[in-house]
């Protein structure tokens, strides 16, 4: 209970930094600090009984289909492990809450606290899925952490997350694996296993993706890159990440999976190799830097490599002398993080070629930074000394020939070397060795004692490190899985080689301090003609070259290639499929009498309409064709049986002919001209898909008897529903989540026909006349001379629509009534919500065609109120059912003075108001024509877009919708007035 | 099959205009494919029953299959929705051809 008690306060911490930073702003960090203690305390009893020898855990099942549970176990390291993240992240707390800018940093506290809760999950995670959730919310919190520290933490945050989640890709793998050849997802279980003796080379390839995902938290080579990059985060964040959590996360999953992997000669040589490379490569790009904080990354680098090459070496030594190490590092390294901190705070710099002498004006800043570093380069009598002995002890103890041991010993020592000299340049650099004349600014006391604290601890636990015997002595237990090794670290073991490799390197650190001014100079030369982001960046265009060129294999913007794929598909798979099936199997006869002498008569005439079609250069012939083929198909499908359906397409025919007429007032007169060629080409394509369609028609369709379904549809539906049209029935009872989805098709597409529309500029969507490169001259028939009726027939459009605006107002009742009628009648007779709207619909087409000049039909906002009230209507009728039947969109039956009423009338309804709101868009956006000379200052396409959402608007807005200011906001304005909207801000 | 052969004069009208250049010329093509489509799912439903599926007034026996013709209806429903999203395509910058490119603004590589 205490583990869970634990991540519960922790939890906690995350909601309650909403209303601390509210109430206190930065300052939240001092409570905060306080919460980090409340859940060490709880933690207590935890760490109490991982001591007594047992290993408290806690367990619910998760996902118990797949064995996956929310599994937490404390152990050796994991103690350790949640103690440093609990006990520095309050710390670090505490320094924020001075060092940051005064203002309510919510977004900082709130991402700390996650991130904390998130580590000590992974810690104390004995499940392999929630340790790999736990350690991708670890890689997700620190990129957010870079992130919102600006533009130069942009690119950088980036960079993070790209190494990172390559590790957390290598992890999940990892994890995949085991889980699949252990059959269990218990982390415990799996490293017990007996598959990592047996089958070295499964442990090889596990243990190389467990490498490479600790790598790349732990910032090894390649993977180092990003720890520098980081540095762009405000430094309480590197202070407790970069030096003692996110870097830590890495290592701890390298000693975590040590069991499994550490007699298996790939993890030695990977993690050895790759540690002491990383070791000698950082430290000695830290020699490097001028800015103290980037060193302090690379210092980072160098130390953690010396971490994981012990932790390959794989023996209890090796393994006792990395968690030390881990400890001391977490340590003073976030004591140096925070002091670099103060030094910049004070200075307004961490350029070391900017700094002034420091160590007059702050004696006890200097005091500090000399013990941090004194302990990391391991002067005795600090906690740094003993860990990097004990380092030596552990690399020297590698299995194998005895050269092994101390070629490591030789790395190290070589990377220790160099660690004295950037230390020497960190301290003397930062504190001495300036001469610039700055102003320094008074130190905050808070922010020095904070810092002091982590350093100051490394001297009396350097003094008195038998205290960490047992508890080390448990961590390491955790990792080897072999016996309790008993380590006795002290400071003084008497003489050995380590001891006299630790007087070397302090021999030659103190030549290094003598000469250091004529040394820096050499060493700031870069190594490297390349950093990591330009490498980084370099590997970004190579992959988006490579990329480019594999897709312009088959990009192109004209969509005839693509179909001409797709048709040619269909025609290869139906004529071969076809083929075999007449070869090999005999057809079943054909049922009924499937043909009917007016069928040829309606073929020839859809022929000819086609080819019509087909054939006319003129967009208005072209139009008519089509729409003969509508109505032709109309008389099929009457002729079929199908009366709502015939009903159905005559509506949505003549619909579907005023909008393209709208459209066509736009464009120019003919189509293009093809050649000859391609037209040809085409031809025979088209022509083999018709015969591989008309085959697939012959051979599949007719040759059963009515369906099971349209047996019982026929015979049960008066007895279920009580309605006799089957079709109608079918639409709104039976299959009624289909025509849900149906209707909000209807209304997505009239959204999205908004959404595209006020995304082009206007001048883009209308181009004036001028600039059109489109537009051809305005036909001017011959015409007889200006008086006559003729010539006002085509240049006075008011009186040719009198008629029609007379016939219009009787007219539109009626259609109005008969709209009403087919929605009553819908369940019995044909009829229904879609053949009603469509009546509805013509009401809305007559009065639009009715009117001399374009006007808008309706209020401007009423089609996408249709639209989405239709949407709520159908879905809350399928919420009721679901409330009072227990099924979505089960109808409900009752009696309303004498007459038989259900709710799906009412999802009918719904589905009227969806296909109104479509139309009521289609016309009044696509019909929209202001610039056609004539009428220059009607509406433009773009301001009814606008106004559909906004309301009624004096003119086009100037912004598009995707843009920032993304909505009205204050820099919008119309592009006609230059006048600002009434409503500002929405 | 009569309707067959109505099905493939179709198909092939369809994909000669959706093949072409001009973006209203592909709107009519979809137009005619889905007429053959909708056809083609009337037709699966055993074109040898042609009664209206009206229980009131049709003989069960000779009712036609009343699944594929609420399929049918939704389809021309929705395809009307296709056609009108892809005229306002064609529409955009007064251009349907659909080898240039229309200006809107954007910059292509994003």
């Amino acid at each position: 209970m205490s583990l869970l008690g634990t991540l519960g306060v922790l939890t906690l911490s995350v909601i309650l930094s909403f209303p601390l930073t509210r109430r206190w702003g930065r300052t939240a960090g001092w409570p905060l600090a306080g919460i980090y203690l409340v859940a060490t305390a709880v933690f207590l009893p935890a760490v109490l009984a991982v001591v007594s020898g047992q290993s408290p855990h806690w367990t619910i099942p998760w996902v118990p289909v797949m064995g996956v549970n929310l599994a937490l176990r404390a152990d050796g390291i994991g103690v350790v492990f949640s103690l440093i993240a609990l006990l520095i992240g309050a710390l670090v707390f505490c320094y924020a809450a001075t060092y940051l800018k005064a203002e309510r940093q919510l977004s900082f506290y709130l991402v700390m606290t996650t991130f904390t809760l998130s580590m000590v999950g992974l810690v104390l995670a004995d499940d392999m899925v929630f340790m790999f959730i736990c350690w991708e919310l670890t890689s997700i919190a620190s990129f957010l952490l870079i992130a919102r520290s600006g533009r130069p933490g942009e690119m950088a945050s980036m960079r993070t997350l790209l190494v990172t989640f390559v590790g957390g890709l290598a992890f999940l793998t990892a994890v995949v694996l085991i889980i699949s050849r252990t059959a269990t997802t218990s982390v415990t279980q799996a490293l017990l296993d007996p598959v990592w003796q047996s089958d070295p080379g499964f442990g090889a390839t596990v243990g190389a993706l467990v490498a490479v995902a600790g790598f790349s938290k732990a910032a090894q080579f390649p993977f180092h890159i990003w720890l520098p990059d980081a540095m762009a985060a405000p430094t309480p964040v590197s202070a407790y990440l970069h030096a003692a959590a996110v870097v830590k996360a890495g290592i701890f999953l390298l000693m975590r999976f040590s069991p499994a992997f550490h007699h298996n000669l790939t993890w030695n040589v990977l993690l050895v190799v790759t540690g002491l490379f990383t070791a000698i490569l950082g430290a000695r790009i830290a020699l490097e830097q001028t800015d103290l904080k980037r060193l302090l990354a690379y210092s980072t680098v160098s130390q953690l490599g010396l971490i994981v090459a012990t932790i390959g070496i794989g023996t209890e030594a090796a393994l006792t002398a990395a968690v030390l190490h881990t400890i001391a590092h977490a340590l003073f390294k976030s004591g140096l993080f925070m002091m670099v901190g103060l030094i910049d705070h004070a200075t307004h710099t961490r350029d070391l070629r900017r700094m002034p002498q420091l160590y007059r004006r702050k004696p006890w800043s200097f005091a500090v930074m000399l013990a941090g570093c004194a302990s990391m380069v391991g002067l005795p009598p600090m906690l740094g000394f003993v860990s990097k002995e004990a380092l030596f002890t552990g690399l020297l103890d590698a299995n194998g020939a005895a050269w092994v041991g101390w070629l490591a010993l030789a790395g190290a020592a070589l990377a220790s070397v160099m660690t004295f000299g950037y230390c020497v340049k960190m301290a003397f650099g930062g504190f001495v060795d300036g001469t610039d004349d700055r102003k320094v600014h008074p130190t905050e006391a808070p922010l020095l004692i904070v810092a002091a604290i982590p350093i100051a601890l490394g001297l009396p636990l350097g003094l008195g490190v038998g205290v960490f015997d047992t508890a080390i002595g448990l961590a390491a237990e955790a990792t080897v899985h072999e016996g309790t090794p008993e380590p006795h670290f002290a400071l003084w073991h008497g003489p050995s080689a380590e001891l006299a490799v630790t007087a070397v390197i302090i021999a030659l650190g103190i030549c290094f301090a003598i000469w250091r001014k004529r040394l820096w100079r050499r060493f700031e030369r870069p190594l490297t003609p390349f950093d990591g982001p330009q490498a980084i960046q370099y590997l970004r265009r190579g992959t988006r070259r490579v990329g480019s060129e594999l897709t312009s294999l088959t990009s192109y913007d004209h969509p005839a290639r693509h179909l001409i794929a797709i048709v040619g598909a269909l025609v290869v798979l139906l004529g071969a499929g076809l083929s075999y099936l007449y070869a090999a199997t005999e057809l079943p006869a054909s049922r009924g009498n499937l043909n009917r002498p007016f069928d040829v008569v309606l073929l020839g005439l859809i022929a000819v309409s086609v080819i019509s079609v087909c054939r006319s250069q003129s967009r208005l012939a072209a139009t008519v064709s089509l729409s003969a083929v509508g109505i032709l198909m109309t008389v099929q499908i009457f002729l079929l049986g199908a009366p709502d359906v015939g009903l159905t397409q005559l509506l949505v025919e003549s619909l579907t002919v005023i909008v393209i007429m709208l459209v066509l007032q736009r464009l120019p007169l003919r189509f293009t001209k093809q050649p000859v060629r391609r037209r040809v080409r085409t031809a025979v394509i088209a022509g083999l898909a018709g015969i591989c369609a008309a085959a697939a028609t012959w051979t599949f369709a007719g040759r059963r008897d009515r369906s099971a379904a349209a047996e019982y549809f026929l015979t049960e539906t008066k007895g279920l529903t009580g309605g006799y049209n089957v079709v109608n029935v079918i639409l709104v009872e039976f299959r009624a989540l289909d025509t849900l989805g149906e209707l909000t098709v209807l209304g997505m597409a009239g959204v999205a026909v908004v959404a595209v529309l006020s995304t082009v500029r206007t001048r883009l969507l209308d181009p004036p006349p001028t600039r059109d490169p489109n537009r051809e001259p305005e036909a001017t028939p011959l015409l007889r001379p200006r008086g006559t009726p003729a010539f006002r027939a085509i240049h006075h459009a008011w009186p040719n629509v009198v008629g029609l605006q007379i016939v219009v107002r009787f007219v539109n009742p009626l259609l109005a009534v008969v709209s009403a009628l087919l929605f009553l009648r819908g369940h019995n007779a044909p009829g229904g919500g879609f053949i009603a709207a469509l009546v509805g619909s013509c009401i809305v087409g007559l009065m639009y065609l009715s009117t001399s000049r374009d006007r808008q039909i309706g209020p401007p906002r009423m089609p996408l109120v249709l639209i989405s009230g239709g949407i709520l209507v159908a879905v809350g009728t399928g919420v009721w059912g679901l409330i009072a039947k227990g099924s979505f969109l089960e109808p409900l039956h009752g009696f309303v003075g004498g007459a038989h009423l259900t709710s799906s009338m009412l999802f009918d309804l719904g589905v009227y108001a969806a296909v109104l709101g479509l139309i009521l868009v289609a016309f009044n956006l696509l019909g929209a024509s202001a610039v056609t000379g004539e009428h220059p200052r009607g509406e433009e396409t773009r301001e009814r877009a606008d106004e559909l959402v906004e309301g009624e608007l004096p003119g086009p807005l100037d912004t598009v919708r995707g843009e920032r200011p993304a909505r009205v906001g204050p820099r919008t304005s119309f592009v006609t007035s230059g006048r600002r909207p009434k409503e500002p801000g929405r | 099959m009569i309707l067959a052969i109505t099905i493939g004069v179709l198909v092939s009208g369809g994909v000669y205009l959706l093949l072409q250049r001009s973006m209203v010329r592909m709107v009519f093509g979809m137009s005619l494919l889905s007429h053959a489509v909708n056809l083609s799912l009337l037709s699966a439903g055993v074109p040898g029953w042609r009664g209206d599926p009206l229980t009131d007034r049709t003989p069960t026996a000779l009712a036609a299959d009343p699944l594929p013709q609420a399929f049918v209806l939704t389809a021309i429903v929705i395809s009307f929705a296709v056609t009108v999203i892809m005229l306002m395509f064609a529409v955009l910058g007064h251009n349907d051809d659909t080898y240039r490119m229309p200006a809107t603004g954007e910059t292509r590589d994003r």
